[in-house]
């Protein structure tokens, strides 16, 4: 990490579903906790069949959130997903930045499992906010 | 040059209902609106923020890395500063003089740039009082601090932050055409200036980036103290927005902070309590880091109580 403090905590298997295919609204963007940290972590973008899971990270900055409120991962358009931040505009299907501050960088993207119809996280997924300040001590 | 700090920023944006929607949820007031070009949210002390259309034709050119920030107005103390201006300006620069007499131009890095008389009103204001022991209780007798309903309205707009890709080039731009002051600086990140006729610690921040990045990394408001900011800032998690920083506060300036993400696509932060100063400060210098750029940094939580049912029951 960028700023020399460590993050240790281990990714976490999740075997509850995240959402059901038929919460996703299609042409349109949602953002989940799977760990229950308290913000959005992730997010889905669903276009038609096809599921796009992103952490919701901008790489720009390290632990940069993208929303600009509840579930608004995309842009005025719905044709790219875009941070809140600094207007970085991504494809939705590969996470490349085609314009903003990370241009050329990628979203880190979140496999997803459909079962079901159910949306599953097949791998172990990692704390997504910043570790409570004194962890460790005693 | 009496130069006073920023007025108003003007952003090209693609979604104008939201940009409306966040600047009330904000706490700007709505000083104009129309669906078709936007309008104009007021502070306070009637410092501004303009949104408009991205393809809107009347606002200066946007910046290749897609930034929405179109033009940054400063306000100065009197129409002879704008002379003073376009004199020192025009001998390298395209200076177009409207008929209210603003002045706008490009700086060094292409950043549009208005100069006007100041819209601001100065107004008269409580500030927070805090009741410390060892002093006088600065609130007095049978005054109430906490006020859940209290307005906590965006009193002026205190600072900007650019992205710029040559920071040195840029700096020179302001302190030596521009007689800006340097109160502090992260090494190699970028200088803390203030314009000559103000005395925050600063206005105006940059930050060394590539050239794609170019354009406004943030711009805060100040609110009248910490507990207004915490206050406004919990409005805005409520109603749903992401935090992007905060709440904290900063030791450069010693303000307290919060920054969130918003549909202009930049940072609105609140600010409050940020240090003053004068010609005779000296300028501090540190490497910037987690460590160097906040005292303290919190993550809003739901409101929560201990008690509830006896246990057991």
């Amino acid at each position: 990490m960028s700023d020399g403090l460590t993050d240790d905590r281990p990714a976490v298997r999740v075997s509850a579903p995240v959402c059901r295919v038929e919460d996703l609204p299609d042409g349109a963007s949602r953002g989940f906790d799977p760990l229950g940290e308290g913000r959005d972590t992730m997010f889905i973008v669903r276009r038609g069949d096809a599921l796009h899971g992103w952490r919701n990270h901008c790489p720009h900055y390290d632990n940069a959130r993208m929303a600009w409120r509840k579930d608004e991962f995309l842009s005025g358009d719905k044709s790219h997903i875009v941070c809140g931040a600094h207007g970085a505009l991504f494809e939705i299907d590969t996470g490349l930045c085609v314009i903003g501050p990370c241009l050329g960088d990628h979203l880190t993207p979140v496999p997803l499992a459909v079962r079901g119809g159910e949306v599953f996280l097949p791998v172990p997924y990692r704390p997504g906010l910043r570790p409570r300040a004194g962890r460790g001590q005693r | 040059m009496r130069i006073i700090g920023p007025d108003e920023m003007v952003f090209g944006v693609d979604d104008l209902s939201a940009c409306r929607t966040f600047l009330s949820d904000y706490g700007l007031d709505e000083q104009s609106w129309d669906e078709a070009s936007g309008g104009t949210f007021t502070a306070i002390d009637n410092t501004a923020v303009t949104v408009r259309r991205r393809d809107d034709a009347s606002l200066p050119a946007p910046l290749a890395s897609g930034s929405t920030l179109r033009q940054t107005v400063y306000g100065v103390e009197g129409a002879s500063v704008l002379d003073e201006i376009e004199a020192e300006l025009s001998t390298d620069r395209d200076v177009v003089r409207a008929e209210d007499g603003s002045i706008t131009l490009l700086d060094d890095l292409n950043m549009a740039l208005k100069f006007q008389v100041t819209r601001r009103t100065f107004p008269e204001l409580e500030p927070e009082r805090v009741n410390s022991p060892g002093s006088e209780p600065a609130r007095g007798m049978n005054n109430v601090g906490a006020w859940q309903d209290a307005p906590a309205k965006p009193r002026t707009l205190s600072h900007i932050v650019y992205f710029t890709p040559d920071m040195p080039k840029h700096e020179a731009f302001y302190v030596e055409r521009l007689k800006f002051v340097l109160t502090d600086r992260f090494n190699g990140v970028g200088p803390f200036l203030r314009p000559r006729a103000n005395r925050d610690h600063h206005t105006l921040f940059m930050l060394q980036t590539p050239v794609y990045m170019q354009g406004l990394e943030h711009l805060a408001f100040h609110m009248q103290g910490p507990t207004e900011l915490m206050l406004a800032g919990s409005r805005l998690i409520k109603k749903g927005y992401e935090s992007f920083w905060g709440p904290g506060r900063h030791k450069f300036g010693s303000n307290w902070f919060w920054y969130f993400n918003c549909p202009l696509m930049t940072h609105f932060e609140y600010d409050a309590d940020m240090d003053v100063h004068d010609d005779t400060w000296e300028p501090r210098t540190t490497d910037m880091g987690p460590e160097a750029s906040q005292l303290f940094l919190f993550e809003n939580v739901e409101k929560w109580a201990p008690g509830g049912k006896p246990p057991g029951k």
